[in-house]
């Protein structure tokens, strides 16, 4: 376990957040996995979910939405995707797009951003216990790769550390 | 793929910055503008080689390319780092608030389980001492 999430960094890696938390391994699987938990914290600050579904298995779907008061004029935005892996209490893979309420893919464009997304990034989450807490690490990956495949091994936060010293000092 | 990342510059903008040699070209031009022969100089790298790398980026618009010097020297800018950035911190932002909640909430579901712990145990004590 704790040799796979010490894996190095590849550069499909855009993302990478690690968080610990004051509760077992099973509960924080399940904030996961189970949509009347899911809806409790999944959005950021001031954001609400009054939908979530979740077809937990493999192939499997989800479509969950959110709404904040000072967001796309108060509408919901929804999002979707397909569980590609789950290994109980260890690893969720699953694909994110934004979507319609009906669940289908559309583009960042549809929700009014004026920057282009990627249609479709890939989430992995993995669950690792430690002294009866909990370590949770996400993954937010899957930028086009492009001519990323031949580029070196060197992770995404090392690409940031440069660009964030390279923007202080512009 | 090239059609791909040139409609949505975001990804062309990662793609560009996926390789060690073209972030090293970016911090050096991140001092001031340079020719090709400067640049290339601290890569053990062709001319042609570094040509490449520089075309990768102009195409992300990560750098210009002066027209007017015969050297035509590059230069950084730094527009699409910075929405590439903004984009990143998006993200980042959604889910760190997220795990904020979720602490939050996995808090509020131990005290309730803790609670109703304790509840029955008082309550088997009592039956217990009824029993008694």
């Amino acid at each position: 376990m704790a040799e796979r999430s010490n894996a190095p960094a590849s550069t499909e890696e855009a993302l990478i957040i690690e968080r610990i938390f004051d509760a077992p391994r099973e509960l924080v699987w399940k904030a996961w996995s189970e949509p009347e938990r899911m809806m409790r914290w999944q959005g950021p600050k001031g954001f609400t979910a009054p939908v979530c579904k979740i077809d937990f298995r493999v192939g499997g779907k989800y479509l969950f939405a959110m709404r904040s008061p000072d967001f796309n004029e108060g509408k919901s935005i929804w999002s979707t995707g397909v569980y590609r892996e789950i290994v109980p209490f260890e690893r969720i893979v699953c694909t994110d797009s934004f979507a319609d309420e009906d669940g289908n893919v559309v583009p960042a464009s549809h929700y009014g951003m004026t920057r282009d997304f990627p249609l479709e990034m890939i989430t992995t989450v993995t669950f690792e216990e430690i002294d009866g807490k909990t370590k949770m690490t996400l993954h937010h990956q899957g930028l086009p790769l492009g001519e990323m495949k031949d580029g070196a091994n060197v992770g995404w936060n090392e690409s940031f550390d440069k660009l964030a010293e390279y923007l202080a000092t512009a | 793929m090239l059609t791909a990342t040139s409609s949505d510059p975001i990804s062309s903008t990662f793609a560009a910055l996926a390789d060690p040699t073209r972030r090293a070209i970016l911090s050096r031009l991140s001092l001031g503008e340079a020719s090709v022969t400067e640049i290339a100089e601290p890569f053990e790298m062709s001319l042609p080689a570094v040509s490449k790398h520089l075309k990768v980026l102009e195409r992300a618009g990560l750098i210009a390319r002066g027209r007017e010097a015969q050297w035509r020297p590059c230069r950084l800018q730094a527009g699409p780092l910075k929405d590439a950035d903004e984009w990143l911190e998006r993200y980042r932002r959604h889910w760190e608030e997220s795990f904020d909640r979720l602490d939050d909430y996995l808090q509020e579901l131990q005290q309730k389980e803790r609670k109703y712990g304790q509840e029955k145990s008082l309550r088997k004590e009592d039956e217990n001492g009824r029993k008694k």
